[in-house]
């Protein structure tokens, strides 16, 4: 970044950091869209391979990889439909509060040892917290719009899980935090230089996990979309590009968050021989995603009243409990 | 025990009482009857204090047919297809009580082959039932795998069940006097290797991926228990009611078609639970195929279809009734005759129709989530409940 | 959740269930493609009842006796005789339809024909866009029997 500010030629400073701003962000919107789509094929063909089918083949490209595509199109040409009785402004709006939360996370992933994040943050973690904890909003923005039972129920669940698992989730990142001394990613990853901190923090990369299917309202924590009771919680009344748009931050979410675990604790950028470089960050994310999609497609779902008793009453004292080892470990150290 | 008791105990509040200052505020939540798992159409009207169900009120008649009304209408063998559609996931046990009833009332014998092949595809039937089953409910708590691990089995048997009766979903293979046709070698070879099969592969890889793991455990256990006084007051039957300890199998109890001749046990239940009526379907499957191995070993070469009165089947006046342990429970077909060609009245005594009474009772103080579980453990089929 | 043992126990068996879902699938797929591929029927499948053809006169076995009309359930098969020059009755359909729409397809005329007329085909995929083109009038009964049973036709078997 520092050479190409070099040359900005007699630009106004303000002008040339917008336009930096915003090819960042449009880089940024472009990769996540498109990982997003991706998964989306993955995440069939997996749950295809799983369950011994051959998944999407049809539409395009060698084994139907252009299946996203042609998703993406149907789901734009979709005639927008909005419910007679929903709240205009509050439902229209929740999938563009889930979404962009989502896309935020990106901002602070360290990328490349050489190039660093796009924004090293001192304070990344705090702003990761903040961030996402902003999904919540959305969706409850988008069951209480709906107007429809199905859209509460589910609205009501994720609120409840999504606040509960924040706790132990911030806990099992402070364990992290201690043994490297810092609160932003770059500095994380480059304390891993030696050890990936999977091994003196498993316990926090277990909590860490599970908590992240939950703040993910993936199985066994789908509860919130259990199609089997609740039909499609707060996707329900949803249509077209929107609920094209909330899925798709699911599967944002799911790859940022797995680029966040994979950076904290499977060592980010860091591979053998020193060969560091993002193609080792992101073949560990998508060795994470490929586990949750294993997961989805292996278990049952937790009952809500479950689902807070894992989290209240298991997770949080074993994150608690990884802070105080860590915290011991570093002082006898 | 009074009937008040027996209406009110299912309210098991478990929670601290709410303070009687607070608004208490109920939600009604119709489920169905499009519904994704209200296993066909059923619809129910549940009352919701939060999560928690207070009140159910199952609504049916979604998929009434008139069969029983249809029947009266009917030449006593045209009824026999007809059957399938009642219980359209096990129609070979339909079928058999149907025309066991007849050949009571006719005294009509089936020949030996014919027997026990009836014996066979009976337990075949319960095995494909209860498979279905364990793959419905692993779907309906959200394991959506087992499902198809389930159908990749049932692909074979329905196909062997194509080979043996031209279809694979509405049979009609059982015949008054005994069955439609006979059975070869190569279909027997390939049976026996299915069942080889199903009892080496299939149903340990269910029963570690989905019964045993400690997340469908957790669901399941001690929600909605029925203890055995309730079960037999509200007349439930077969697994459901197996699953509350009392060992009562029709094939034990009343034995039809010889089965006092089989050595098979009745697997009971400890509690009554969602679990053990999950576990009681799953080791019946079990015990069907010991039944299966004893019933080919001792299948006799012969005809499969027995002497039956030429001309236009009459049937003596007076009444008749027949029941067979059903996959489901105990499935009834009760003929009223005045001696003309069709039957004057038809009654289907089928079980998940009894056994959905029972919804209200179980439901109450559970969740949402549960409300799911325990509809999925009385293993409704609406073909059958609404007729 | 309480206890080690119930946590170890959680986990195994979750792993149990993860390593056959892992098994499963580094596995061949089982399903077909299916408009492309298709699976073969077995013999004796029962699709829409057809119409027996004599392969040496190319005549129809029945005989218009109605006896298949009677037997059906539902009542879908309508038969009516041939009436001869001489104003009689003839042995032979002149019109013989099936309506389709509301056959159950279980096999009960077959059974009753005493003349051996009728047997299962193995047509299932017979949708249409109209209720009328599913009303299988003799002609159409008889097509069907012969693309049907063609193989056997043609290896000379005895039918």
């Amino acid at each position: 970044m520092l050479e190409l500010a070099a040359g900005q030629g007699g630009m106004p400073d303000w002008l040339w950091n917008f336009i930096l701003a915003a090819l960042k962000a449009t880089g940024v919107l472009a990769f996540a869209m498109a990982s997003a789509g991706l998964l989306t094929w993955v995440e069939r063909k997996v749950a295809a391979r799983i369950q011994r089918r051959r998944g999407p083949e049809v539409v395009g490209g060698p084994w139907g990889v252009l299946q996203p595509l042609a998703d993406g199109v149907k789901l734009f040409a979709k005639e927008d439909v909005m419910p007679r009785a929903v709240d205009r402004w509050v439902w229209a709006l929740a999938p563009s509060v889930i979404f962009f939360p989502v896309i935020m996370v990106f901002l602070v992933i360290p990328l490349d040892p050489k190039f660093g994040a796009l924004r090293d943050l001192n304070i990344a973690l705090v702003y990761l917290a903040a961030v996402t904890s902003f999904t919540v909003l959305g969706i409850f923005m988008a069951g209480w719009g709906s107007n429809n039972k199905y859209s509460l129920i589910g609205a009501m669940r994720a609120i409840a899980m999504i606040v509960s698992y924040e706790i132990p989730l911030v806990l099992s990142v402070v364990g992290v935090v201690l043994a490297a001394g810092s609160l932003s990613l770059v500095d994380i990853v480059e304390a891993q230089d030696e050890m990936w901190f999977i091994i003196p923090q498993f316990l926090g990369f277990v909590v860490f996990y599970i908590a992240s299917l939950a703040e993910l309202n993936r199985t066994p924590f789908d509860l919130v979309t259990g199609e089997s009771e609740i039909v499609m919680g707060y996707l329900t009344e949803y249509s077209g590009i929107r609920a094209g748009l909330m899925i798709f931050s699911e599967y944002i979410g799911l790859l940022a968050t797995s680029l966040v675990a994979a950076s904290l604790f499977l060592g980010g950028w860091h591979g053998p021989f020193g060969t560091d470089s993002v193609v080792w960050l992101l073949l560990k994310a998508f060795f994470l995603v490929f586990v949750a999609m294993w997961i989805r497609w292996t278990l049952p779902r937790l009952r809500i009243d479950q689902v807070m008793n894992l989290g209240w009453k298991f997770l949080l004292p074993v994150s608690i409990a990884n802070v105080v080892l860590t915290g011991a470990w570093i002082m006898v150290r | 025990m009074a009937q008040e008791q027996l209406f009110m105990e299912g309210a098991v509040e478990k929670r601290e009482p709410i303070p009687e200052n607070v608004e208490r505020q109920t939600m009604e939540l119709n489920l169905g009857p499009q519904h994704p798992s209200t296993h066909g159409v059923f619809r129910a009207i549940l009352t919701l204090e939060g999560e928690t169900v207070v009140d159910v009120e199952p609504v049916i008649g979604y998929l009434h047919r008139n069969h029983e009304k249809i029947y009266e209408t009917m030449q006593y063998p045209q009824i026999i297809p007809m059957t399938d559609r009642t219980d359209y996931l096990a129609p070979l046990t339909s079928e058999l009580a149907y025309v066991l009833c007849v050949e009571k009332a006719l005294g009509i014998e089936v020949p030996e082959r014919g027997r026990i092949l009836r014996i066979i595809f009976n337990e075949f039937q319960r095995i494909l039932s209860h498979q279905l089953y364990a793959a419905t409910f692993g779907m309906d708590i959200g394991a959506f795998t087992p499902f198809l691990y389930v159908f990749r089995d049932r692909e074979k048997a329905l196909d062997l069940m194509d080979r043996a009766t031209g279809a694979r979903l509405l049979f009609n293979y059982f015949r008054i006097g005994g069955l439609r046709n006979d059975v070869n070698e190569a279909w027997l070879e390939d049976f026996r290797a299915w069942i080889d099969n199903f009892e080496r592969e299939g149903w340990p890889e269910y029963v570690r991926l989905l019964f045993e793991n400690e997340i469908f455990r957790v669901r399941t256990k001690d929600i909605a228990v029925l203890p055995p006084d309730v079960a037999m007051a509200y007349g439930a039957s077969g697994p459901v009611l197996r699953a509350s300890g009392v060992r009562w199998d029709l094939r034990k109890a009343h034995p039809y078609l010889g089965y006092e001749e089989f050595d098979f046990d009745v697997p009971v239940g400890e509690k009554g639970d969602c679990y053990d009526r999950c576990m009681v379907r799953v080791m019946e499957m079990k015990e069907s195929v010991r039944i299966i191995r004893q019933a080919l070993d001792r299948l006799p070469d012969g005809p499969v279809l027995g002497k039956v009165p030429r001309g236009v089947m009459k049937l003596p006046k007076g009444d008749y009734y027949q029941t067979v342990d059903a996959p489901r429970g105990e499935t009834g077909c009760y003929i009223v005759s005045d001696g003309g060609a069709t039957p004057y009245r038809v009654k289907w005594r089928s079980p998940a129709f009894v056994h959905l009474q029972l919804l209200p009772y179980l439901c109450r103080g559970t969740k949402v989530a549960d409300f799911i579980a325990i509809l999925a453990t009385l293993d409704p089929v609406f073909g059958e409940v609404d007729r | 959740m309480s206890g080690l043992s119930d946590v170890v126990r959680t986990a195994k068996s979750i792993l149990t269930g993860h390593g056959i879902t892992l098994k499963e699938f580094f596995r061949e797929p089982v399903t077909v493609r299916y408009p492309q591929e298709k699976i073969e029927y077995p013999r004796g499948v029962r699709g829409i009842p057809s119409q027996k053809v004599n392969p040496e006169t190319g005549d129809l076995n029945c005989t218009a006796c109605g006896l298949c009309a009677r037997a059906c359930p539902v009542g879908v098969i309508t038969v009516e005789a041939m009436v001869g020059p001489d104003g009689k009755k003839m042995q032979y359909p002149a019109k013989y339809e099936l309506d389709y729409t509301r056959c159950l397809v279980c096999n009960l005329c077959v059974e009753a024909c005493p003349f051996d007329a009728l047997e299962m085909s193995d047509m299932t995929e017979l949708s249409s866009f109209s209720s009328e083109d599913l009303v299988f009038d003799r002609d159409r009964l008889a097509e069907i029997w012969k693309r049907s049973h063609a193989a056997r036709i043609a290896g000379g078997e005895k039918i």
